[in-house]
């Protein structure tokens, strides 16, 4: 095999200025001073400030390194001194295809090689179409271009083609000269939220909790030495923003026990969100997951409680775990002591050699100070529940009764106490009633009846509970 | 050829790491802990699917550094491909950490030419053996590719005659081969310290497995189960301490497929339409990275474990969850499989019950071979039983032949352990419904035994079925909830259970 390096390499004039003046993407970014200020809802808004260099009149400027995930409708750009004519946001992406549809009517140059001494021969060709093949007219031959017609070499790229989406502003400038300009968008592909690593002290019944932002960039952009803030919040949008939904209400699945704070955090605030703000400009990078602590809390109070829920009727042929739930609070006092943005809290506990082990997670709302939280971590090996059906009569055309056991196992070596709810009491009619139970519920609400059962150490309980319904 | 490229890829690459300012490298962990769980949604007798492993394990690392004074950006290596992040915990550092980083904008043909934007490379054609090389400016983004600029103007690379390559002169500075972790600190002075990182890593999954062989008495049986663990992570974890957990832990996430959402990051020339003449020679395509394809499990397969000396899991209580640790340092390698002795008793006294369920309308299931034990002390058990299959074994002179095969959920000390493990063949179960009234109907069920030994029959009725039962034959009893008709078939004979039950509405 021989190798040729062909003797142009040695003088390229043209691509010897290109290379000097090409921007290195990371070393030389052309964004200037930026902000970013990020919401949860996948939305941030980037406010850049380049030294914009302006002849007098009208110019038209080009914007690159923006956000690839720019919401092109929302930018607006302020310069001293100068008014905006128009704004464009051209992505007519450059390819092979799209080069060729433009030259239709120009002339380019085949280059073809003769395979047996490597020669070159050029020739000028005029492209007369390319429907779905081209067709060149090579002197007073017509061909349809294919791999072996040569090497097609186009004189020049076509103005409005786009290595990738660009933005470009035509500016009408009082007089010449450098100034500040702002550039204000939002951009897609950001986006943070948190999450909470908590050690879970169960003899002590203590809790330390540390508190860390996380934000990922997927724009497919690196925003340098950005001034970075970030809003607990979900702004609304017109598309529609999905919002994590919240607490206890009716049908939502998940222990009992938690309640909205109403304390507030010594947190700076932007009407009702709680801003976080960086310490220190950060680099975001593409495609980076970055975290920043935000809270550090140790010996908080915390207990741990279990809890089931039966559907209505439901029956089951095996036992089955309870939740295990872990109690805390977002309190001043006896709690955490700040507001917490919607995020995951991982739970750990420490194993018989001290090593803390992952126990479970449970995802959080954006939760106020002064919240009590109940977090379901997992299921408890060891106590169990078999709800199952006694007796299920028609007592009237619209009435019937139902007799409900829940026998409750407990191999553990201290006594447990069970939070019980049976569900789905309410259906339209309001007058579900309990004609007879073995213990005393509590009627949480119209929906649910909740018994307190206390299991001993290795040992079992049940509940019974007769219900009059119409359904 | 090809070799001399790399060749220049990893001289550069060299270069770059040791230009970066301020930066401490940790290859590798020096102590590992790795604690694996089970796949959150998988059933007990449901197998691990060692293609998509849905588990995942908690991974504490020990690394000893050294950290200069001033700022420093301590990268990890050898961490978990499947590392989530967002669960990353590093302590022991002298001030804490000012940021953690996961770059995982990776280097991939697609990558490096986008990198390439604006910058010089060569073109290398090959036609008839020949090679030529030609300098050119990259002027297209890689969904456009390849436009570039040479000497005579503007072409679109391998859309000529010959088969076209690009070299590169410099990796984008960016772009890592790897997901990196890494984490930003001030330290005061410079200092040695032993640094903590723990995180959660998807791509792993354990679950118990349960041998019961029969004694020749029909009584007892020999139960001898496994912890079967099993990693897809490309990164092995030597002298790790080993553990799992057992009891069902609350995830958010689910483990990603594998073969999903797997970002194409090959680059392809595209050219103008040639509808006519196909292409004489085979397209050329730069070669994907070798990514670590699942596929290529089968060929790791590790079966660890020995007769002579059965090294037992101990267990231990995590909060309401049941933790076993492999009693020695063992690897937990890349896309293997390993197994560990959970439990090994001798004569456990068990029971084979021939189990039929029985609905309001009479009709009963063909009765189902059910192996039956007390996990209790006084029953030779009395340990907390992770969710599993359960094969169950007879004896047949020196060897013992598999009789079937179910599963078990997790179940605690106390409770009563069933696991239905074949439909019999020879008791069978008939429902003959001769007799029915206004608001009644009778039901009568023949349950036949065609062994030359007696066996225990149940049929189950629904607890909430029974009040509405009346003249029966025998009488049931109540078990978890369920109204039981449990009756010992002598040899090769019959027992028949007649009642009436009301309708319903």
């Amino acid at each position: 095999m021989r190798m040729w390096l062909a003797t142009t390499m040695l003088c390229l004039p043209g691509v010897a200025n290109a290379q000097s003046a090409a921007p290195d993407p990371v070393a030389s970014s052309a964004q200037g001073d930026l902000s970013v200020t990020i919401y949860n809802n996948d939305l941030a808004l980037i406010q850049d400030t380049r030294q914009l260099a302006l002849p007098r009149g009208r110019s038209r400027q080009e914007f690159a390194d923006v956000s690839a995930q720019i919401r092109p409708e929302t930018v607006t750009l302020t310069a001293a001194g100068a008014g905006i004519i128009e704004q464009n946001f051209d992505y007519d992406l450059l390819s092979p295809q799209t080069l060729m549809n433009k030259s239709v009517g120009q002339s380019v140059t085949l280059v073809r090689t003769n395979p047996a001494t490597g020669a070159e021969t050029r020739e000028a060709a005029r492209v007369l179409a390319n429907n779905g093949g081209t067709i060149v007219q090579v002197g007073d031959r017509i061909e349809v271009l294919d791999r072996n017609t040569g090497r097609v070499v186009f004189p020049s790229l076509p103005a409005n083609l786009r290595a990738r989406p660009t933005l470009s502003v035509t500016l009408d400038s009082a007089n010449a000269g450098t100034r500040p300009a702002t550039l204000n968008y939002l951009s897609r592909g950001l986006g943070w939220k948190a999450d909470y690593v908590a050690l879970f002290d169960e003899k002590a019944g203590k809790l330390d909790v540390q508190g860390w932002i996380t934000l990922t960039n997927t724009t497919g952009t690196t925003f340098n030495a950005a001034k970075t803030l970030l809003v607990a919040g979900a702004v609304g949008t017109a598309d529609g923003g999905n919002r994590p939904s919240f607490y206890g209400g009716r049908g939502t699945p998940g222990p009992r026990g938690n309640q909205p704070g109403t304390e507030t955090a010594r947190r700076e605030q932007l009407g009702d969100f709680y801003l976080y703000p960086l310490a220190e400009r950060t680099t975001i990078a593409n495609a980076q997951t970055k975290q920043v602590s935000f809270l550090d809390v140790a010996g908080a109070p915390a207990a741990k409680s279990y809890f089931y829920r039966n559907p209505w009727l439901q029956k089951l042929d095996e036992a089955v775990s309870v939740d295990t739930v872990l109690k805390f609070s977002s309190s001043r006092e006896g709690g955490l002591g700040d507001a917490l943005p919607a995020g995951t809290v991982r739970v750990y506990m420490r194993d018989a050699r001290g090593a803390p082990q992952f126990i479970g997670e449970s995802e959080i709302p954006h939760t106020p100070m002064g919240s009590k939280l109940a977090l379901k971590t997992g299921e408890a090996f060891d106590v169990k529940i078999l709800p199952t059906v006694e007796k299920r009569e028609r007592i009237s055309d619209e009435r019937w009764r139902t007799t409900m056991r829940y026998t409750l196992t407990n191999a553990r070596a201290q006594g447990v106490t069970v939070e019980l709810a049976q569900a789905g009491l309410e259906r339209w009619w309001h007058d579900t009633k309990i004609t007879d139970e073995s213990q005393p519920s509590t009627r949480a609400d119209a929906d649910e009846a909740v018994w307190q059962v206390a299991v001993p150490a290795n040992g079992t309980a049940s509940v019974t509970a007769t219900f009059d319904t119409r359904f | 050829m090809r070799r001399v490229l790399r060749w220049g890829m990893a001289l550069l690459v060299g270069a770059l790491a040791s230009a970066a300012p301020a930066q401490t490298l940790s290859p590798a962990p020096d102590r590992v802990a790795v604690t694996i769980y089970r796949a959150p949604l998988r059933a007990p007798d449901q197998a691990i699917d060692r293609a998509w492993l849905q588990g995942y394990a908690l991974i504490t690392e020990q690394r000893r550094v050294t950290i200069p004074a001033g700022r420093t950006t301590l990268r990890f290596e050898g961490v978990a491909a499947g590392i989530l992040p967002e669960s990353a915990i590093v302590t022991g550092l002298p001030q804490g950490v000012r940021e953690k980083n996961l770059d995982a904008d990776l280097l991939s043909p697609r990558t490096l030419y986008a990198g390439s934007f604006g910058r010089p490379v060569t073109i290398r054609r090959t036609i008839a053996k020949r090679i030529v090389e030609e300098a050119a400016i990259v002027r297209s983004g890689p969904d456009g590719a390849a436009i570039l600029q040479t000497r005579d103007g503007f072409l679109a690379a391998d859309c000529g005659p010959s088969q076209d390559a690009l070299v590169y002169n410099r990796v984008p500075p960016t772009l890592a081969a790897k997901p990196t972790l890494s984490v930003e600190l001030d330290s005061p002075t410079a200092v040695s310290v032993t640094v903590t990182l723990s995180y959660l890593a998807w791509g792993f999954d354990w679950q118990a497995n349960y041998v019961a062989t029969l004694r020749p008495d029909g009584q007892s049986a020999d139960l001898l189960a496994w912890v079967t663990l099993a990693s897809s992570d490309t990164t092995s974890f030597a002298d790790a301490e080993t553990m799992v957990v057992a009891g069902a832990v609350k995830r958010e996430g689910s483990a990603p497929n594998p073969t999903w959402n797997v970002a194409d990051e090959s680059l392809t020339f595209r050219c103008f339409a040639q509808p006519i003449v196909p292409a004489p020679a085979a397209v050329f395509a730069p070669p994907p990275l070798p990514a670590p394809a699942p596929m290529a499990f089968e060929a790791d397969i590790v079966v660890t474990g020995t007769r002579l000396r059965r090294a037992m899991v101990q267990q231990e209580d995590l909060g309401d969850l049941k933790l076993y640790r492999v009693p020695d340092r063992t690897t937990v390698a890349a896309l293997a499989q390993k197994q560990v002795a959970l439990l090994d008793r001798a004569a456990v006294p068990v029971s084979i019950v021939y189990v039929s369920t029985v609905d309001s309308g009479g009709d009963a299931d063909a009765p189902r071979i059910t192996l039956r034990l007390r996990n209790r002390t006084d029953q030779g058990l009395g340990v907390p039983l992770p969710a599993g299959p359960v094969a169950l074994f007879q004896p047949r002179g020196d060897t013992a032949l598999l009789i079937g095969e179910g599963a078990i959920a997790d179940k605690a000390v106390g409770e009563e352990v069933e696991a239905g493990v074949a439909d019999a063949t020879q008791v069978t179960i008939e429902s003959a419904h001769p007799d029915s009234g206004k608001d009644w109907e009778a039901y009568r069920l023949t349950a036949r035994n065609a062994n030359p030994y007696p066996v225990r029959f149940e049929a189950r009725f629904a607890g909430e079925d029974l009040p509405r039962m009346s003249r029966m034959t025998e009488t049931l009893t109540r078990k978890d909830g369920k109204a039981v008709w449990s009756v010992e078939i002598p040899a090769n004979g019959t027992r028949s259970f007649g009642y009436r039950i009301k309708d319903s509405d």
